[in-house]
């Protein structure tokens, strides 16, 4: 009973992720497809951020894990982006919490940054300028994220 | 190498519902328009495709006495027969990848017979090969992912060349052709088969400029691709069956 108590509504977390997932696969316009944020990894910034103790280095390698198989990019490469991403957010999320806006989304940025960075090395395509499109995005979109899953967060209770 | 192969193929039936629940808005855009057609535009289609299914069948007969008449003279010769193919077909799931690694995922794996390597073909061209197989779905890498090469030639003249791909909505370029080969505008390049992977005479694409550059060692050329690979909905996986036996009867369509 105290268990349920101190953490519930994971199954919110997991149906955000897999809204994420499904933003992330639906199609896009050619000259858009760039530009695309990446949605669940801010995603998973927003609820380690949170709710620390409902997310972890483990959950985030294992849904990396399957983007990466639902995607068709190197095996364990976004796991491991994922898992890196989350570390620092487990590491400061005390501090983040504190930070105004415009400060998280600069840190918001320079994490999506490490993962697209981490990206253009593994894979080694000449991809140019264009790989830290997803960065800016995203970071334009952390307000919008950040408050419609705080206001899921505190309408189901997710602790 | 390939010890994950299996993890990944498990995997990929695991995140396939939401590949599939993700092509649903615009599988449905499809499906909407195809119930709102009005009865006139689609008499009109049937007549169209009449007409053409018509030229079709017509140029199918001759086809076949020429595919006879080939073998028979290849046979004199003593050189080894072209295999006949035999296609499947399968659905694109509507889905965007990764935009740095043109992919397409379809609805159909090894359950179907689907292996690692197999052409891709759509109505009008190549569209790319197979990279990788699950259960009941594969992964499509297009002949515009960079690193991507497939060995073709000219279908005037037979010069053979590789093309290559240079990324998302570019055109395809042809890699390492000297100055004097006689490739021109407008040309229709198709499939070599050197490459052992792709069965020989598949359009790929046609010529759209030829660029002799100053000081450069080699002749830059972009091709159109002849597929569609962005709008395909449907494409045709190939693979090749035993050579046609000279001696059994030619197979006539609803003569079984």
């Amino acid at each position: 009973m105290a268990a349920s108590k101190t953490s519930q509504g994971g199954g919110i977390i997991i149906l955000s992720i897999v809204m994420a997932a499904l933003l992330t696969l639906i199609p896009l316009p050619d000259t858009l497809r760039y530009y695309r944020p990446e949605f669940v990894g801010i995603t998973l910034i927003y609820w380690t951020m949170a709710v620390p103790n409902r997310s972890g280095i483990s959950f985030a390698w294992t849904i990396g894990l399957l983007m990466d198989v639902m995607l068709g990019g190197s095996l364990g490469l976004l796991a491991f982006s994922y898992a890196l991403i989350v570390y620092f957010v487990l590491q400061f999320h005390l501090q983040i919490r504190q930070h105004p806006m415009w400060q998280q989304t600069l840190i918001v940025f320079s994490l999506i940054l490490l993962i697209q960075t981490l990206f253009v090395f593994a894979e080694l395509d000449n991809v140019g300028w264009r790989f830290c499109l997803p960065a800016i995005t995203s970071m334009l979109l952390w307000p919008i994220i950040y408050r419609l899953l705080r206001s899921v967060r505190r309408t189901f209770h997710v602790r | 190498m390939n010890y994950f192969a299996p993890v990944r193929s498990t995997l990929s039936v695991v995140v396939y519902p939401i590949q599939t629940i993700a092509s649903l808005p615009s599988d449905m855009g499809g499906w909407m328009s195809d119930f709102f057609q009005d009865r006139k535009a689609l008499r009109e289609k049937n007549t169209q495709l009449e007409a053409i299914n018509l030229v079709n069948s017509i140029r199918l007969q001759t086809l076949q006495d020429l595919e006879r008449e080939n073998m028979r003279l290849r046979e004199l010769l003593g050189s080894s027969f072209r295999l006949q193919e035999r296609v499947k077909v399968a659905e694109v799931l509507s889905i965007d990848l990764d935009p740095f690694a043109q992919r397409l995922v379809i609805d159909k794996g090894s359950r179907y017979g689907v292996f690692v390597g197999q052409p891709v073909l759509d109505a009008t061209g190549v569209m790319g090969q197979v990279v990788k197989v699950s259960q009941i779905s594969s992964h499509v890498v297009l002949l515009t992912n960079p690193s991507h090469a497939l060995p073709v030639q000219v279908n005037r003249n037979g010069v053979r060349a590789i093309v290559t791909g240079r990324g998302l909505g570019e055109p395809l370029q042809l890699e390492h052709v000297p100055h004097n080969a006689d490739i021109r505008e407008g040309d229709l390049l198709v499939t070599s088969g050197l490459g052992g992977r792709f069965p020989v005479g598949y359009p790929v694409g046609k010529v759209i400029s030829v660029k002799l550059m100053q000081g450069q060692a080699f002749t830059d050329i972009l091709i159109e691709p002849a597929a569609k690979l962005a709008s395909s909905r449907e494409v045709l996986l190939v693979q090749a069956v035993e050579p046609l036996d000279m001696n059994e009867p030619d197979i006539v369509e609803g003569d079984e």
